[in-house]
């Protein structure tokens, strides 16, 4: 996890989830790279953040992208945020007593159906061996974890409408991740809303 | 103990690394080469366990030249990279990992840019415009972040590598040697930095080349009994 | 469980021998009590109907020619080929199954690459020729597997060496070297003339000649469907052109016009010949060859021409 460094936060608000990560890639204290975007797309409805172990984040990525789209063409149907969790949480488990050093964040709308016409947005995170959390406001991961939690836990309120999400996680990140060294060197926001998901990078310190 | 660092310019990748070899304190050899061409268009410094760099050296070189039998045409650097670094991650939680760090540079022919990887021995990659490794990491990253610019020309580019070089020798107390290749379009060249102005060298050699034979390291990019009409 | 597949498999196809099954039903490549091996003959009979490849040696060069299916009127003619390199010193050629011989070129291929990774230099021509003839050798032991339906020229240059090298091989794991050889359909037909017209140290240009001269043994529709790869040093190789195939097949085709038409001279001077002497004399008894009376020479001379 401190090897590489790295944080993602994920935050709920009104009809709209927002995902956002730094870009920072270090080997312990030296930064290597600073467009290492660790937030990547399944759908235009769902995306997922791989903090951790940078070498992990590819092969990861590179194992789920391989599985979702086994997924969509067997079921001939794009996957649910819930299902696409418990894709990524048993993933990890497969490497219990080896695993991936990633805290996986998960954000996405699930599609309205018959049965449920209203669906909630949906955020999950897990550990690195894939036990699932799906907490009701916002997640957090990586290595500024802790400031992330305690900067949500003071910015964050409900409802909040994509413009105003937008703000608060750009806030939330940026403020955490000045405090951390092996965070920072840039910020990506995606806010994913039902009709379009606005990606955005962010101006940041860059030392 | 090695450094190794590498810059992209318009159209090129100039890759620099030193040519120690000996074990701990003891320097055995001091023109050993690290920089491999890998393909038409393609080469990689490797640093790391010494009989580990070598063989993965060989093992790129041979399955990339198998790639481009196979097909009639050479992996591209983005391919390549993602291919070398899926070797290094997959060989990390094997039972004999490569202990190996590299810089892969290279240039697409297909689109006309150049390309810089940094991989780890962990199989962590970055796609980044300038990048180094070794000892003299610390020195060379900070004196490519004052000096490195968008779209560098040849000239400026080797002056840039030359302070880098510079500046490992003056703070780095281990005293190295250093080889440079500069990958183009017409191939992987390799550059003499003792020399005046290898640039021009450089451009002569290329100039004099070309009618007859373009590649003067990787023979025959293209297998010719394939090469329908 | 792959027997039982198989027997399973078997009874569903042919519903009359309802009993277990025997030997050759389980593995395809068994003895026939006279002592023939039917698969590796079948796998000869593919051979044959296959396109036709010629390999010539030279002094200095070897030249491999084939005779090209024509692409259909919407195929890409480039995505069917019968000459592949195996490494930057060694082609190949081949007669028989064009799948097959994928198969077969690939792990050639890797072997090649295999062999300079483990002991850093390139394999020779006759090292991978056993390899490739070892395989095919395997698929006539084992069970379960049907043999290669191919033949193979093998040509190319030993690293360090500038003898040119032409081996063959056959389904059955057979290889053997040659100074020029034909494989696939008519082969016979055109070993037969490549033996009564070979000859030793050709140079390029001829070599390339008797190559395409013996091609077109078989090749009725001339240069569009011949293609000929020369490999002239280690790592040289160069593709002829069509323009330059169809040069040389006019030139050919000009010496058999001449040719024809000197043999046709003969044959009338012959005649103007025996008429004079039939006249000249009293009849001869009719079975000695009359000579040519001194005064009516055929052009062109005698020596050789038949």
């Amino acid at each position: 996890m401190e090897y590489n460094g790295g944080s993602v936060v994920a935050m709920i608000g009104k009809d709209c989830v927002a995902i956002a990560s730094d870009l920072r890639l270090g080997q312990q204290s030296v930064g290597v790279a600073m467009n290492f975007d660790k937030v990547f797309p399944v759908n235009d409805k769902l995306y997922y953040g791989l903090p951790g172990l940078a070498t992990d984040v590819y092969t990861l990525r590179e194992q789920l992208r391989f599985r979702v789209n086994m997924y969509r063409m067997k079921e001939e149907r794009e996957i649910t945020p819930k299902t696409f969790t418990h894709l990524v949480s048993s993933t990890l488990y497969e490497k219990r007593f080896g695993p991936y050093f990633i805290e996986p964040v998960v954000a996405g709308l699930p599609s309205p159906t018959e049965l449920d016409p209203h669906p909630k947005p949906f955020i999950s995170t897990m550990d690195t061996i894939g036990c699932i959390t799906t907490p009701k406001d916002f997640a957090v991961a990586g290595t500024a974890s802790n400031k992330l939690f305690g900067v949500a836990e003071g910015l964050w309120e409900p409802d909040l409408e994509p413009e105003d999400l937008f703000e608060t996680i750009s806030q939330t990140l940026l403020n955490a991740v000045d405090r951390d060294a092996l965070s920072g060197w840039g910020a990506i926001v995606h806010v994913i809303t039902h009709d379009k998901v606005i990606t955005r990078q962010l101006r940041a310190r860059m030392d | 103990m090695e450094c190794a660092f590498a810059i992209t310019g318009k159209d090129f990748v100039l890759i620099a690394s030193d040519m120690s070899a000996g074990r701990s304190i003891i320097q055995m050899k001091s023109n050993e080469n690290k920089i491999t061409p890998v393909g038409p268009n393609l080469a990689m410094a490797c640093g790391g366990e010494p009989g580990d760099t070598s063989r993965f050296a060989d093992y790129v070189d041979r399955n990339l030249r198998l790639y481009h039998i196979r097909n009639n045409f050479p992996l591209p650097p983005p391919s390549a990279a993602s291919w070398v670094r899926r070797i290094l991650a997959e060989s990390i939680r094997s039972r004999s990992p490569y202990a190996v760090n590299v810089l892969l540079g290279g240039f697409d022919t297909t689109t006309s840019k150049p390309h810089l990887y940094w991989l780890d021995y962990l199989g962590t990659k970055a796609d980044i415009p300038y990048a180094a490794q070794g000892v003299g990491m610390y020195v060379t990253l900070s004196t490519m972040d004052k000096w490195w610019y968008e779209n560098i020309e040849r000239r400026e580019a080797l002056d840039v590598l030359n302070k880098c070089v510079d500046e490992v020798k003056k703070r780095v107390t281990i005293k190295f040697d250093f080889n440079c290749v500069l990958i183009d379009k017409d191939g992987v060249h390799s550059l003499d930095l003792k020399s005046q102005d290898p640039i021009a060298e450089l451009e002569a050699k290329v100039a004099a080349m070309k009618p007859s034979d373009p590649e003067p390291i990787i023979p025959s990019s293209d297998a010719p009994a394939i090469a329908a009409a | 469980m792959f027997r039982f597949n198989f027997s399973l498999l078997s009874a569903y196809l042919n519903p009359s021998s309802l009993v277990l099954p025997t030997a050759a039903a389980i593995s395809l490549t068994v003895f026939s009590p006279d002592g023939h091996l039917f698969q590796v003959e079948y796998a000869l009979e593919a051979v044959r109907r296959g396109t036709c490849a010629v390999g010539v040696r030279g002094q200095k060069c070897v030249v491999l020619g084939v005779e090209k299916k024509s692409a259909l009127q919407l195929q890409d003619p480039r995505t069917v080929r019968k000459v592949a390199m195996l490494d930057d010193h060694i082609c190949v050629a081949f007669a028989g199954l064009t799948a097959d011989g994928r198969i077969l070129i690939d792990r050639a291929r890797i072997e090649c690459q295999s062999h300079r990774l483990t002991v850093e230099d390139p394999v020779s021509v006759e090292y991978i020729t056993k390899y490739v003839a070892g395989i095919q050798q395997k698929y006539t032991q084992s069970g379960g597997v049907r043999p290669f339906g191919i033949s193979t020229l093998i040509v190319g240059f030993d690293p360090h060496d500038t003898v040119p090298r032409l081996y063959q091989t056959e389904p059955s794991g057979i290889y053997s070297a040659w100074k020029a050889c034909a494989i696939g359909r008519s082969s016979k037909t055109v070993r037969e003339f490549l033996e009564k017209n070979f000859t030793e140290g050709l140079e390029r240009d001829e070599a390339i000649k008797l190559t395409v001269k013996s091609l077109l043994e078989v090749v009725q529709t001339g240069a569009k469907n011949i293609e000929i790869s020369v490999m002239e040093s280690y790592g040289v190789i160069t593709n002829l052109e069509q323009m330059e195939i169809e040069k040389i097949v006019a030139t050919i085709e000009a010496e058999k016009e001449a040719e024809a038409e000197r043999k046709r001279q003969r044959v009338v001077a012959t005649q103007a010949g025996q008429a004079t002497m039939a006249m000249g004399s009293s009849a001869p008894s009719g079975t000695s060859t009359p000579q040519p009376p001194s005064g009516v020479t055929a052009p062109g001379g005698e020596s050789g021409v038949q």
